[in-house]
C-alpha cells in the first residue's frame, strides 16, 4: 500500500494549492458579497484546465485515456480549502461531461461538448426522493417537476438529469429558470427550475441504475474531498487566529478547550480527505465498493465540515459572527454539502430496505 | 418548583407574545433578515402593549396587567415572564426579538444600580421619537475590541475632571450600538484596582466625542444592529456614573449577567422550537417515495431528539429563573441554562437543514435563517466555553485553563 502521489499528482496538488491560497482565497470575501465569482474566474480556471478536463480530447476537451477521480480529489480539498462557493463552479462540469462521454448518444455529445467547448456550464442534479414526474414519450420521456437549488443551474446550458434509473441530458432552454442567491457557496450561479420536457431516446443518456449511482459516486467523492477542504480551511484560520487572541492573560488556543475543538476537528478533516481520496482510488480502480465508499465519505465528510465550521466561528467569538472575518463565510458554505442530493444517511438508510 | 405550567399569568404572557410573535413578527423575519434592517414600526407597535424599551425598569404591568409585589422579600415574577416571553418572540424571529429587548441590556445595569434621579434621566433619553420617527433604543456597551470574554481587562478609561469622568476608549459588537439614544458604558476607573474600578455611565447619544462607528454584517439576527461605538474624551457628569462605593463594579455586573443569561437561553429555545416545529409540520402529511415521512425512525427519532433537548433546554431556563425570581443564587443554573440551550439550538436548526435537504437552500428560508441566527447563543452573553468555566468553578472553585 502507498500513499504517495505520483508525479502528475503531486503536480496538480501544488499547482491547485497555490491557486487556491492565492487567488480563490483573495476572491472568497468579494465574490460572497457580490453573489458573483469575478471575471477572472473562467480565464484562470480555464489556464489550469478546469471546465474541459472531462471533454474528450477527440470533442476540444483535455481528457486523454480514463479520467482520474483520484487527481480530482486531491484538487477538490485545495479548491475547498480556498472559496466552496468558487470550486463548485470549476468542478460543475465534470458529472456531465464523464457521463455523455460513457454512456451518450454522438448527437448528445455533439451538443453537450460544443457548448462546453465554447464556455459553457452544465450541471449535475440527483432526483434524490424521485419527485419528478417521468413518463415515456414517443422514444424518449417526458419528465415535469421542479429542479434545485443547485449550483450552476441558474447559468448551466445543460443538465444531466438523475431520476430513478435514468440519466438525461436536458437543454437548459427547457428550463423555466430562476437564478437564485442562497446564502452557502453565494458565487456559484444557483438556480431553480421548472422542467416539463420532452427528452429525446438520443438525449436519454442511460437507462441503468448503475449509472446512476456511478455518476453519484463521481459527485460524491469530489464534494466530499472539497467539504474536507473547507472543514481543514476553518481549522487553520482558527489555529491562526487563536494564537494570536489573548483572554484572560493567555493565547486562547492554549485552553484546553480549545485545543480539542481544534483538535478534533483536525482529526475529522484528516479522515474525511483519506476516506474521500479511498473512495477516489477504487473508482479508478474499478472496484465494485467503489460506490458504497463514495457514498460513506459523503457521509463523514458532511459531519466533518458541518462541525468544523460551527466550532471555527466559536473560536473566533464575537469576531466569528460578523463577515470581516473569514469563518461565517464558511459556515454558510457546510450547509450545500450536507443538503445536495438530499440527506445521504437517509439515502443510505433508504437504500438498505430495498 | 412552580413549572408556570399552571399559572394564570404565564400562560396569558405565553398566548400573548405566542401569537404576537406568530402575526406581526414572523411574516417579517426574512424581510428584516435579507435587508438587515431594524423593524422600527414593530417596535413602535409592540411599544403599545408593553413591550417597551425599558420595561425592565418599568415592571411588567402592562403586559401582565399585575403590579409586582412590592416588598423585596417577596418572591418576584420578572425573570420568568422574561423567559416566558423570550421564547415566544424567538420563536418568531430571534433578531427581532433583540431589537425588541435589545434596551434591556443597557436598562438592566441602570434598574440595579442607579439612582432614582439616573433612572428618571435615563427614562427621559428613551422618551418620544427620534428625528426619523423611530422610538428610542439603549445600547449596553462593555465589549471591546480586544476584550470579550475576559471583562476585567477592559482599555477603556474613564479620568476625572472636576465633576465630569473622560471616558476614552472604542467598544466593538454594540447591540443598538449605532442609534442608540442613550449608552450604559464602562469604563475603568482606577486602574490600580483591576475589576473594582470598572463603572458603569449613563451617556446620551450626542454628547461630543461619543462616535457610533461601523455598523457589522453578520451571520445572523440581522434584524438586530451590531455596532463599534467610540468614545473619544467624552465628558460625563459625576452623576452619571452607576454605582458608589463598593456597589457598582464589575461584580455586579456578573450578577446582572445572572438574570439574563436564563432569559437569553429562553430565546435559543425559541430558535429550536422554530425549526422543530417547521420540520414537524412538514413531516406530517408528508411522504418519500411513497411512504409517509412519519413512518421512519430516521426522521421520527431526530424529531424524538430534538424534543427532548429542547424540553430539557427549556425547563433549565425555567428553573434559573424561578431561582432568580426567589431571590436564590443561581450562577450555575443560569449557565447550565444558557450553554444547554445554545447547543440546542445549533444541534436542532443544524439537523432540520440537513433533513430537509436542497429545499432549506432557498433564499429566505426561515429554516436557513434559524440556522444562522441559533450560533449568536454560544457567543454572546459569554460564549459556551465561559459558561461551563463558571460551572466548573462552582463545582470545586478553581477556574480550569
Ligand atoms: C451579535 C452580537 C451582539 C453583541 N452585543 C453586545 C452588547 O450589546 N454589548 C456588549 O458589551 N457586548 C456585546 N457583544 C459582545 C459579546 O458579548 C462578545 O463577543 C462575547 O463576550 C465573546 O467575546 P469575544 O468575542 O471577545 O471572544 P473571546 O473572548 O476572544 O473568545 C474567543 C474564543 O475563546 C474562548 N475563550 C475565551 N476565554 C476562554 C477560557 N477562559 N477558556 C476557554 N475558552 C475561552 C471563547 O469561548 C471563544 O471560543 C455582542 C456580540 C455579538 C456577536
Amino acid at each position: 500500500m502507498r500513499f504517495s502521489l505520483d508525479d502528475e499528482q503531486g503536480l496538480v496538488v501544488q499547482t491547485i494549492k497555490r491557486f487556491s491560497d492565492r487567488d480563490l482565497r483573495g476572491w472568497a470575501a468579494d465574490a460572497d458579497r457580490a453573489g458573483a465569482p469575478p471575471d477572472k474566474l473562467t480565464a484562470m480556471g480555464g489556464e489550469l484546465g478546469f471546465f474541459i478536463d472531462a471533454v474528450p480530447a477527440e470533442h476540444d476537451g483535455m481528457l486523454e485515456g480514463a479520467y482520474a477521480h483520484a487527481t480530482r480529489a486531491l484538487r477538490g480539498f485545495e479548491l475547498g480549502r480556498g472559496c466552496a462557493g468558487l470550486a463548485a463552479l470549476l468542478e460543475t462540469n465534470v458529472e456531465p461531461a464523464l457521463a455523455v462521454g460513457r454512456w451518450g448518444s454522438p448527437a448528445a455529445k455533439q451538443a453537450l461538448f460544443g457548448s462546453l467547448a465554447s464556455g459553457g456550464l452544465a450541471t449535475f442534479i440527483f432526483d434524490s426522493r424521485a419527485a419528478l414526474d417521468v413518463v415515456p414519450e414517443g422514444d424518449g420521456v417526458r419528465v415535469t417537476g421542479s429542479l434545485g437549488p443547485a449550483p450552476a443551474l441558474g447559468a448551466a446550458s445543460h443538465v444531466v438529469l438523475a431520476t430513478r434509473d435514468l440519466l438525461l441530458l436536458v437543454d437548459a432552454s427547457a428550463l423555466t429558470r430562476e437564478a437564485i442567491t442562497p446564502s452557502g457557496w453565494r458565487a456559484a450561479k444557483w438556480g431553480t427550475a421548472r422542467v416539463d420536457a420532452r427528452v429525446a431516446a438520443d438525449f436519454v443518456i442511460a437507462r441503468d441504475a448503475d449509472a446512476v449511482r456511478m455518476v453519484l459516486a463521481w459527485s460524491h467523492v469530489s464534494l466530499a474531498a472539497r467539504a474536507a477542504g473547507v472543514a481543514t480551511a476553518s481549522m487553520e484560520y482558527a489555529a491562526q487566529y487563536a494564537t494570536e487572541r489573548v483572554q484572560f492573560g493567555q493565547a486562547i488556543g492554549t485552553f484546553e478547550s480549545l485545543i480539542r475543538l481544534r483538535d478534533d476537528a483536525q482529526t475529522g478533516a484528516h479522515a474525511a480527505r483519506l476516506v474521500a481520496l479511498h473512495a477516489a482510488w477504487a473508482l479508478d480502480a474499478g472496484l465494485p465498493d467503489a460506490f458504497d465508499f463514495a457514498s460513506r465519505a459523503r457521509v463523514l465528510a458532511n459531519d466533518v465540515v458541518a462541525r468544523a465550521t460551527i466550532d471555527a466561528v466559536q473560536i473566533f467569538g464575537g469576531y466569528g459572527f460578523v463577515n470581516d472575518y473569514p469563518v461565517e463565510k464558511l459556515m454558510r458554505d457546510a450547509r450545500p454539502f450536507e443538503a445536495l442530493h438530499g440527506d445521504e444517511r437517509f439515502n443510505r438508510v433508504l437504500a438498505s430496505k430495498e | 418548583m412552580d413549572l408556570f405550567h399552571d399559572s394564570p399569568m404565564f400562560n396569558g404572557v405565553r398566548q400573548m407574545l405566542g401569537a404576537f410573535a406568530k402575526q406581526s413578527i414572523r411574516p417579517i423575519a426574512t424581510k428584516h433578515d435579507l435587508e438587515e434592517s431594524m423593524p422600527w414600526d414593530l417596535m413602535k407597535m409592540a411599544q403599545g402593549f408593553g413591550l417597551t424599551q425599558t420595561a425592565v425598569l418599568d415592571g411588567r404591568k402592562k403586559l401582565t396587567g399585575q403590579d409586582e409585589d412590592p416588598d423585596p422579600k417577596k418572591p418576584k415574577s420578572q425573570s420568568r415572564i422574561s423567559v416566558v416571553g423570550s421564547e415566544e418572540l424567538a420563536y418568531g424571529c430571534a433578531g427581532i426579538c433583540l431589537a425588541l429587548g435589545g434596551s434591556g441590556l443597557a436598562a438592566s445595569p441602570v434598574s440595579r444600580m442607579g439612582t432614582t434621579e439616573q433612572k428618571e434621566e435615563f427614562r427621559k433619553l428613551l422618551a418620544g421619537l427620534d428625528e426619523k420617527g423611530h422610538i428610542k433604543v439603549a445600547a449596553m456597551a462593555l465589549s471591546e475590541p480586544s476584550t470579550g470574554s475576559d471583562i476585567s481587562g477592559l482599555s477603556t478609561s474613564a479620568r476625572k475632571d472636576g465633576d465630569h469622568w473622560i471616558i476614552r476608549g472604542s467598544k466593538q459588537w454594540i447591540t443598538n450600538g449605532q442609534s442608540a439614544a442613550v449608552f450604559v458604558v464602562w469604563a475603568q476607573t482606577e486602574p490600580a484596582a483591576g475589576r473594582a474600578g470598572v463603572r458603569g455611565f449613563i451617556v446620551a447619544r450626542g454628547t461630543p466625542g461619543l462616535i457610533p462607528g461601523k455598523k457589522e454584517t453578520k451571520l445572523g439576527i440581522r434584524a438586530s444592529e451590531t455596532a463599534q461605538v467610540h468614545f473619544e474624551d467624552v465628558r460625563v457628569h459625576t452623576d452619571m456614573m452607576l454605582g458608589a462605593g463598593s456597589q457598582g463594579g464589575l461584580s455586579d455586573t456578573k450578577k446582572m449577567l445572572d438574570s439574563t443569561r436564563p432569559v437569553v437561553a429562553a430565546q435559543a429555545v425559541g430558535i429550536a422550537r422554530a425549526a422543530y416545529d417547521y420540520l414537524l409540520d412538514r413531516v406530517r402529511g408528508g411522504t418519500t417515495r411513497g411512504t409517509p415521512l412519519a413512518s421512519h425512525q430516521h426522521i421520527m427519532f431526530e424529531l424524538a431528539e430534538m424534543n427532548m433537548e429542547i424540553t430539557a433546554s427549556r425547563l433549565l431556563a425555567h428553573r434559573a429563573a424561578w431561582l432568580a425570581d426567589h431571590h436564590q443564587e443561581n450562577v450555575a443554573e443560569a449557565s447550565m441554562a444558557k450553554a444547554h440551550a445554545a447547543r440546542t439550538a445549533q444541534h436542532v436548526t443544524t439537523r432540520a437543514m440537513v433533513l430537509l435537504g436542497e429545499e432549506a437552500l432557498q433564499p429566505g428560508h426561515p429554516v436557513e435563517k434559524w440556522y444562522r441566527d441559533a450560533k449568536i447563543y454560544d457567543i454572546f452573553e459569554g460564549t459556551g466555553q465561559i459558561q461551563r468555566r463558571i460551572i466548573a468553578k462552582h463545582l470545586t472553585g478553581t477556574n480550569p485553563v
